[in-house]
């Protein structure tokens, strides 16, 4: 791992055991937070692949049903008869905070009632088509709301993931590493002190004995 | 209150216009790029799109992913297999995870 360029010195030492404390703490929580969204995801995946099934085969019914009424009446009868009804508002939309991610919620308000065609030039199975939609519609609505939570969270885990990673294999054993490297240089740095001063010692004391002697 | 848009072949389409849908029925699927920028300007909370829409809109879908709305959901049109919105789940959990094996076993 890179060693830091900085200064072998006790400034530089306390201010590195500070961050590695730091870092440690950070990588500490950011672990915890990314088990738990871990914990919230993997949850809400069965959830949603159970009703996205139960969606799609409903759609599915629902699209046959409105062939049938086309082969009855017509591709332009059909036309005719579902061109009534404007887009309104459907649902409300807050936000909700699910381990710091916002997600939506959407609240489904009041669906437009299928009808308004003339009874008389349109199939019967038509109207079983328009409610058999009625009534997957607010199915729809919550599997909008769950994949957008899903993919909004699957973004923070990757996001949260790439952080801890990146403190747990390169910034907090780069500061372990500096660390221990000012350590040396300063223990280093201590130790030719003291053979100095020993040194010096002998020196003076070498000087000494012969003034005494004489 | 938002709106909620659905675009798509006019077949898979037509069916929501009486209960209130914002339809878009277009006629082939590149054809809803051009609708995208009004689609995605925040009117729409939630924006269904066919499975061909989808795969031709991939891109720009995919840029509003990080947003909280407009949440865009794959639903299979008329006379597609679906599968799509499956695959687009997949995807969400190999993003997460680096993996896609803990969950397929979990679903069986």
């Amino acid at each position: 791992m890179a060693i830091m360029r900085v200064n072998p010195n006790r400034m530089e030492l306390l201010k590195l055991k500070r961050r590695g404390e730091v870092a440690t703490r950070g990588h500490k929580l950011l672990k915890d937070k990314f088990d738990e969204l871990l914990k919230e995801f993997v949850a809400r995946i069965t959830e949603n692949r159970r009703l996205r099934v139960e969606v799609e085969s409903r759609l599915a019914g629902a699209y046959g049903l409105l062939a049938i009424a086309r082969a009855e009446a017509g591709r332009a009868e059909l036309a005719q008869a579902l061109l009534a009804g404007v887009p309104r508002d459907l649902v409300s939309v807050t936000e909700r905070r699910v381990m710091s991610v916002r997600v939506p919620e959407f609240e489904l308000g009041e669906l437009g009632k299928p009808g308004g065609y003339s009874l008389a030039t349109t199939p019967a199975v038509l109207d079983e088509a328009l409610d058999a939609l009625y009534a997957t519609v607010p199915m729809m609505i919550e599997l909008a709301e769950r994949e957008k939570a899903i993919e909004l969270l699957a973004a923070e885990i990757e996001r949260t993931r790439r952080r801890v990673n990146a403190l747990e294999y390169v910034l907090i054993p780069s500061i372990t590493e500096t660390i221990k490297d000012i350590q040396m240089k300063l223990d280093e740095a201590d130790r030719s002190n003291l053979t100095r001063l020993m040194k010096v010692k002998e020196i003076i004391a070498a000087q000494e004995e012969p003034g005494e002697s004489s | 209150m938002s709106k909620v848009a659905i675009i798509g072949d006019s077949t898979s389409v037509v069916g929501f216009r009486p209960l209130g849908f914002a339809v878009f029925a277009v006629r082939r699927p590149q054809d809803a790029r051009e609708l995208w920028s009004e689609v995605s300007g925040g009117e729409y909370g939630v924006v269904f799109v066919t499975e061909p829409v989808y795969e031709a809109l991939g891109d720009l879908i995919a840029q509003s992913a990080d947003s909280p709305v407009p949440a865009v959901t794959v639903i299979p049109g008329a006379g597609n297999p679906g599968g799509v919105g499956e695959a687009k789940l997949t995807r969400a959990i190999e993003r997460a995870l680096g993996t896609t094996v803990l969950t397929r076993e979990e679903g069986q």
